[in-house]
């Protein structure tokens, strides 16, 4: 593969991988799984963008409340990252970049948010692992919005689909999250800034009657491949995740979510609506794996795309693994353009085309929006029809 | 001239006659009931009004206000004072009650070379309509018709036809699959519509509608043309005979 072997190479295994570990995950890059999983965006060009990324090696800004501490992860009493590296080995290659992380221990509720900070464009940021003790329940935030100076969004360049991430451009995150039972985490990202280049790697591990909520919203006029993977170990775990994207002329989305029902009675419910304008691919692909043991458990994944032109391309594919015949699985995914009978509703009220489109367009996304950022979000995406 | 005019009209639905010839007039400050058995045209006969896509008139004139219908689009009939009540309100979530409302009104009104109304103005007039309509101010804030029961839909679609003041309403079997309560509301909501210079075109399948607002016309519609019209007590003859008689 086109991946900088000599840069791979020079590269040292982080701490908390061994070198075989480390070999295996450099191997990866170039194995079936990933060619799978990156079918839609070109893995070479990425990881040579993040081989030569800026390294942040330094402590993430974060404001942390006296609920919570902050550590070197390799200082911690913290086990090592569970992280699939088969499957993203982009983490390891990250961590062996910025070295190997930071713990932020919760150990009582937050009396406020945690905002994490996006890295920088052309950075890849140290592995984060924030860990929610027992019955604890945290707010996690990141946000990157577009100055709210009545200003349109900027637009992309025409004449073709976003080039690929220049190792100037493209910016990296691990982010790990370990909740302890009957704990509760809400992670809310709003990522709208113009022509981004990213990659990011979300890794959840609840434990027993753990929950977690995920809102993402993004605009992508760029390049976004979001890498979502959350393990449902313990008994009666939960997942509500509720997104939206709007991907730009030109712009490229890529999401991939693995959600692992690993113990008895987990549930989780995922809705993700994505829209793709202009010459835009977007792509989505939801995993859910049932496994053996994990009887009762009761999984509902629906992504609907729009595409609002013909020269649009969406990709989704909706997958199921199940080992356990106990379980209540649902899943739909569906592409299409603007409903016809919605439509016509809005005509005969009195509305011109133009404004029923956009209407039922913004309301498309609208309706995948929730949590802290939902309202500039849609302000965001309203801003983008208005200049469009 | 008369608010709407139907004349020889002839319309296909997937290429499948509906209407067969059917001719109609509607003056102003008058109500019309049309009634006929399922599969008679009833609906189809609002759609091409409305101009709904995939209903396409083959024969005949439309006039209304003395403009040529048939050439207009959907939301330039709408503009000019047509409203179509549906049969099924569609839900679309994520677009508020209350924006669509709005935007739908600041169309109606720049089509008329007027300025929009101001937001707080057409929000109080809203909310102070919904209640009057015994829906919840509440409703105006949710998606449209999104989780609405039906006769919450169908109590929607008065609101609408009480905020865009239009000159001709085609109710389409508005009073399916409501309550005697729910009946009554919609029923006063299309009463207090009722003036002078409007005019209304009520499609029913029941003669109970018609107990609460009385028509100035009858018509029953059979095979896609008006086989009988009267004045209401032709309604309480079909409720008590049914429409075999007509055949006869």
């Amino acid at each position: 593969m086109a991946v900088g072997v000599e840069a791979l190479q020079d590269l040292e295994a982080p701490p908390w991988l061994d070198a075989e570990g480390f070999r295996r995950c450099r191997q990866a890059l170039d194995g079936k799984l990933a060619r799978e999983t990156w079918k839609y965006s070109p893995l070479p060009k990425v990881a040579n963008a993040l081989i030569r990324a800026d390294a942040h090696r330094q402590p993430p800004a974060v404001a942390l409340p006296p609920e919570a501490a902050l550590h070197r992860l390799d200082e911690s009493d913290a086990p090592p990252l569970e992280i699939d590296l088969n499957r993203y080995p982009l983490a390891g290659i990250a961590a062996a970049r910025a070295g190997a992380g930071w713990l932020i221990d919760v150990k009582r509720t937050p009396s406020h948010p945690l905002r994490i900070p996006a890295p920088a464009p052309g950075a890849v940021a140290a592995p984060l692992l924030v860990r929610v003790a027992p019955g604890c329940r945290v707010e996690l935030e990141q946000e990157a919005l577009p100055r709210n100076d009545g200003s349109p969004m900027p637009q992309p360049k025409r004449g073709g689909v976003a080039a690929m991430p220049s190792p100037a451009g493209l910016r990296a995150q691990v982010l790990v999250l370990s909740l302890a039972a009957d704990s509760e985490a809400h992670w809310a990202a709003a990522q709208f800034t113009p022509d981004v280049e990213e990659w990011s790697l979300l890794q959840a591990h609840l434990q027993r009657n753990a929950a977690l909520t995920l809102n993402q919203q993004c605009a992508v006029g760029g390049f976004l491949r979001q890498d979502v993977n959350v393990v449902l170990g313990g008994q009666g775990a939960r997942l509500a995740s509720v997104g939206a994207a709007l991907v730009r002329d030109g712009g490229r989305l890529d999401q991939q979510l693995v959600v692992e029902h690993a113990s008895r009675g987990t549930v989780s419910r995922i809705k993700q609506h994505n829209l793709a304008a202009g010459r835009s691919r977007c792509t989505f692909n939801g995993r859910i794996h049932i496994h053996v043991g994990a009887a009762g458990a009761d999984a509902d994944l629906s992504n609907r795309n729009l595409a609002l032109d013909p020269s649009a391309e969406v990709n989704t594919k909706p997958e199921l693994e199940i080992y356990n015949d106990d379980v209540r699985c649902a899943h739909g995914a569906t592409v299409g353009q603007l409903d016809a009978e919605a439509l016509f509703y809005l005509l005969s009220r009195g509305l011109e085309t133009w404004q029923a489109q956009r209407l039922l367009s913004l309301g498309f996304l609208r309706d995948g929006l929730a949590g802290p950022f939902a309202e500039p979000a849609a302000e965001a995406f309203a801003a983008h029809f208005a200049s469009a | 001239m008369s608010l709407l005019a139907v004349d020889g009209l002839r319309a296909d639905v997937n290429g499948k006659p509906i209407l067969k010839n059917l001719s109609l007039r509607v003056e102003a400050g008058e109500i019309h009931a049309i009634m006929g058995p399922n599969g008679s045209g009833k609906s189809t006969l609002a759609n091409v009004l409305a101009g709904r896509p995939g209903y396409e008139v083959t024969a005949g004139q439309v006039s209304f206000n003395d403009a040529d219908l048939v050439g207009m689009a959907p939301e330039a009939r709408a503009q000019a004072g047509l409203f179509l009540a549906f049969q099924y309100p569609v839900e679309i979530p994520g677009v508020s009650n209350m924006e669509f409302l709005k935007a739908a009104w600041d169309s109606h009104l720049a089509a008329q070379g007027a300025q929009p109304e101001s937001a707080v103005g057409f929000m109080k007039r809203a909310r102070t309509l919904a209640a009057s309509l015994g829906l919840n101010p509440e409703f105006l804030k949710r998606g449209v018709n999104e989780g609405f029961s039906g006769g919450e839909k169908k109590r929607n679609e008065i609101l609408q036809l009480l905020l865009l003041e239009p000159k001709l309403a085609v109710l389409d079997e508005t009073d399916s699959g409501l309550d005697i309560d729910a009946l009554q509301t919609v029923a006063a909501g299309v009463n207090r519509f009722r003036s002078a210079d409007n005019g209304v075109l009520l499609i029913t399948h029941y003669q109970r509608l018609l107990n609460h607002i009385v028509p100035d016309q009858v018509h029953v519609l059979s095979e896609g043309r008006i086989v009988a019209s009267g004045d209401r007590h032709l309604a309480e003859k079909l409720e008590a005979e049914g429409y075999a008689w007509l055949s006869e």
